[in-house]
């Protein structure tokens, strides 16, 4: 796709410089330490939204700071108008519990397969990318609860903006095939997945993820040992990550080094009583509902976006722009993408960028040309190949998961 | 500081998806196909991971947060939440203490949570919990 350059807009991303922790010293220190205690703020839409693009953890560039220990980093919203796989070193990083290696030996590390099996290994690195096909999946990988500051009313959680999310190239084995040379005996009902993260506190449930066997023997389940071509940063899970292609980010175990099988259900806490969602379409519920049946957080939904456009952006009157961003279909491919200009009175689709995978972020772009001046709300739409389209209405869950509502943008005409 | 395979890597991908791409425009890929580049050598990676040195704002109940909450998490998690009840904030704490295990008696629960509504000043609402306090 060719890609149009950035529209002239007036963005309502607003820059500061804070002095943090040097108010008032800044005649007494000079220039040098002015600078060194001085951070650019970005104000996320929502209220207490303002937060530092920080830029020292480790492997990692500018990223928006939710929480330092344990890291909580967002992908600032811009990377994902340069292309359909978010760099690296701007992914967003998400972990739930604070003891987490800061070093990891290739040399030592083992990965190890062990329960409800007929062989348990502990593989090498080499092991694993020597023995097995090696294959390669573009995956979008988001957050369960990416956009939670957006939630009206509001919920606690990580309070993101839309940046909790990335696409990545995986490369990677199946876990389908590393899980047949172990030997899956018969009654397995589960796969557990472990990686070297641990509470501080020794009380703290430890982070360990299941997926059923089916699900974890379809093929699509990877092993990922490369992103975008590279080792996985730390912070993202090096050595090893499981990727779940159409799945919530959630389970996709980072630093993965234990692979249980099991022939009873995962009684552990996360997968019993954490990221349950309401067992409803888009499990949206009233606010304050009861008694509705809460399952785990499962597949993913469709979503689009704008990303060379935001609020408050000026357009000419009867100019021809080209407006731009991203969709994926969530759990299967992005079947069109539907715009409009007008609030959604009339829609029309869009022109799609190279389809990279089914479970990847896709470009799409559309030629605007408004005739009145004034304000106009932009809607984008995706509706992905099983049909499910993006709803016209936010969802809400009392734990911030799963948001989809269509995306829009306001701009004015002169 | 890693590995030494990421350009010929690279460039073997980038042909892969030119090629790639001009077979598949505007139809559905396949999820997965072979890996192209050469096996990696694995390097040790050692980073250094930034300490916060945010504490809680002064106040009754703050001395509490400082010694509970700051053992598994930095502060910010907590100064960037939306407003929230005092009986939310108990919520949240309990599963600190219930779930989580924070070693942190009884008795201080009420002080933390009304300490914790209270450095959100005058924002934080009224009425009954919509919260679902789940664990993560």
């Amino acid at each position: 796709m060719q890609r149009p350059r950035v529209l002239p807009s007036q963005p309502t991303r607003r820059r500061f410089l804070a002095h943090l922790g040097g108010i008032g010293l800044t005649g007494l220190l000079g220039a040098s330490a002015w600078e060194a205690t001085a951070a650019e703020l970005v104000e996320l839409p929502f209220a207490n939204g303002r937060r530092e693009l920080v830029t020292n953890f480790p492997q990692k560039g500018a990223v928006l700071l939710q929480r330092t220990r344990p890291p909580l980093l967002e992908t600032p919203f811009e990377v994902f108008d340069q292309g359909v796989f978010t760099p690296n070193d701007r992914f967003y990083v998400r972990w739930h519990l604070a003891s987490i290696p800061t070093a990891v030996d290739p040399s030592t590390f083992r990965l190890k397969i062990h329960g409800h099996v007929e062989r348990p290994m502990s593989l090498t690195l080499d092991d694993l990318v020597r023995e097995f096909r090696p294959l390669e999946i573009a995956a979008v990988n988001q957050c369960s609860g990416n956009s939670r500051g957006f939630f009206s009313p509001r919920v606690p959680g990580g309070q993101w903006a839309n940046g909790g999310m990335g696409n990545a190239r995986w490369t990677c084995v199946r876990l389908k095939d590393v899980l047949d040379r172990a030997g899956v005996k018969a009654g397995a009902l589960q796969v557990r997945f472990n990686g070297l993260d641990a509470g501080v506190m020794p009380q703290t449930p430890d982070f360990m993820k299941s997926l059923a066997i089916d699900h974890a023997r379809d093929g699509e389940v990877m092993i990922a040992y490369a992103m975008n071509g590279e080792p996985l940063p730390l912070l993202n899970g090096f050595p090893l990550r499981l990727v779940v292609p159409g799945w919530y980010a959630t389970y996709w175990v980072k630093m993965l080094d234990d692979i249980e099988v099991l022939d009873k259900p995962d009684d552990n806490f996360w997968t019993t009583k954490a990221y349950l969602i309401p067992d409803t379409p888009f499990a949206n519920v009233a606010p304050g509902q009861q008694g509705v049946k809460m399952v785990p957080i499962n597949r993913m939904v469709p979503r689009s976006f704008f990303t060379n456009i935001q609020n408050g952006a000026v357009l000419k009157v009867g100019q021809t722009t080209t407006v731009r961003g991203i969709a994926f279909g969530g759990d299967t491919g992005v079947a069109k993408v539907l715009f409009s200009a007008d609030s959604g009175g009339h829609w029309r689709e869009v022109r799609l960028g190279p389809d990279v995978g089914k479970y990847a972020f896709r470009q799409w772009e559309v030629s605007v040309r408004l005739s009145s001046p004034g304000p106009h709300n932009l809607m984008i739409k995706a509706v992905n190949t099983a049909g499910i389209a993006q709803p016209d209405h936010a969802n809400w869950n009392g734990a911030g998961f799963m948001r989809n509502v269509i995306e829009s943008v306001s701009v004015r005409t002169t | 500081m890693v590995l030494i395979w990421a350009l010929p890597t690279l460039f073997g991908i980038a042909l892969a998806t030119a090629l790639a791409w001009l077979g598949t425009s505007h139809s559905t890929a396949v999820a997965a196909r072979a890996a192209t580049g050469p096996v990696p050598r694995w390097a040790k990676v050692a980073v250094e991971l930034p300490t916060s040195g945010t504490s809680f704002p002064a106040g009754s109940g703050a001395e509490i947060a400082n010694a509970q909450c700051l053992i598994c998490h930095s502060a910010g998690m907590v100064l960037r939440q939306p407003p929230l009840t005092q009986d939310e904030w108990a919520g949240e704490i309990n599963k600190m203490r219930n779930s989580f295990g924070a070693p942190m008696p009884a008795d201080q629960v009420e002080v933390l949570a009304k300490y914790l509504r209270g450095i959100q000043g005058s924002q934080s609402p009224s009425g009954p919990s919509i919260l679902d306090a789940q664990g993560s």
